[in-house]
């Protein structure tokens, strides 16, 4: 069942479902509506390149054993053995003997000397530098009633179709930054979380968002990135693909205006 | 042809059916409310991490971000 009610600057439509009266309309409430909209096209949304630094992270020695081939005069006990014209006796006699004896013998040899020696090295780590980057440009002007005066509207919707153009990689991968992005039209109100990107653990070190918002008598897009240091697991190897981490959208909006009363 | 204005013991109709009974328009509501609009700017990113504000402008954090943005919370309509 339904009820109808117009009384004084009042209609109110009821409709009764399962014993309960639910107002279906009611011109005492603020009922929103759209009092105008704004094409706004070709809005470029670009994201830098990212920079990494190395870093110095610690020393590291260890041991090295290093020998050279140098000159030594040496010396050595040595068995020497030989005949000998030895004389002597009675009656007087001289004869060869073999003789051996220990002769100290010396000369210049080559040898190898080698010692232990500590080696130490300086680590170095490349990181992505931490970075805040941020945007923010009018794209439309509020609308305007007959009398040239702007309506202050109470909300918006915002319809955009976009795309990347220019699809930024994760610096570590040579793979694309996820993109939220729908390939068709869609419709928010307020942010847009554009791209992101995690750590080995889940935590994200990087966030790039898009804004759509009434201030003043004007529509602004803000552009913001985020991005916290991140360090690269090996030493002495930078990130690969640093260079190619710059994206860039472009998006094409229709801006609803909307007030809950005139 | 449109109907300009129906009046039966279980539907009202009116202006072509743009004000039926039988659909529900959406209005501003203080309590009890279904859905919230969204007013304004909503996230806010800081430290490498995203604060979300929710239609009832609480902050969602992901447990990075390190920014101190405050969004406000949507108007509440009622179906």
């Amino acid at each position: 069942m339904s009820k109808f009610e117009a009384n004084n600057s009042r209609i109110r439509v009821i409709e009764t479902v399962s014993g309960v009266n639910q107002t279906v309309f009611d011109t005492v409430d603020d009922m929103p509506h759209i009092v105008g909209t704004a094409q706004v096209n070709s809005q470029t949304v670009d994201f830098a390149t990212m920079s990494q630094t190395k870093h110095f992270y610690d020393v590291v020695c260890w041991t090295e054993q290093e020998c050279s081939h140098v000159q030594e005069y040496v010396c050595d006990w040595e068995f020497v053995c030989g005949y000998e014209y030895v004389c002597g006796g009675y009656p007087y006699e001289c004869e060869f003997v073999y003789v051996c004896n220990n002769e100290h013998v010396c000369s210049w040899q080559w040898v190898w000397q080698c010692e232990n020696v500590t080696v130490c090295a300086n680590r170095y780590r490349w990181a992505i530098d931490a970075d805040e980057n941020s945007s923010t440009v009018n794209i439309a002007n509020l609308p305007t009633d007959e009398t040239g005066s702007t309506i202050d509207v109470d909300f918006i919707v915002v319809q955009a179709t976009g795309s990347r153009t220019r699809h930024g990689k994760d610096p570590r991968f040579n793979q694309a930054l996820p993109t939220t992005v729908p390939t068709k039209t869609f419709s928010f109100q307020g942010s847009v979380l554009l791209e992101s990107s995690g750590r080995a653990n889940g935590d994200s070190w990087m966030r790039r968002i898009m804004s759509v918002y009434r201030s003043g008598s004007k529509i602004k897009m803000r552009v913001q990135e985020s991005i916290a240091q991140l360090n690269r697991d090996a030493f002495d190897v930078s990130f690969p693909h640093a260079a190619d981490t710059r994206s860039t959208y472009t998006f094409n909006f229709k801006v609803f205006f909307g007030k809950f009363r005139q | 042809m449109a109907v300009v204005l129906s009046i039966t013991p279980s539907r009202f109709r009116a202006s072509g059916s743009k004000l039926d009974s039988q659909r529900r328009y959406i209005r501003k509501g203080s309590s009890g409310v279904d859905f919230k609009f969204v007013t304004g700017k909503n996230m806010d990113v800081s430290g490498g991490g995203l604060r979300y504000v929710n239609p009832d402008g609480n902050n969602v954090d992901d447990g990075v971000y390190n920014g101190s943005f405050s969004g406000s919370a949507g108007i509440g309509v009622k179906v």
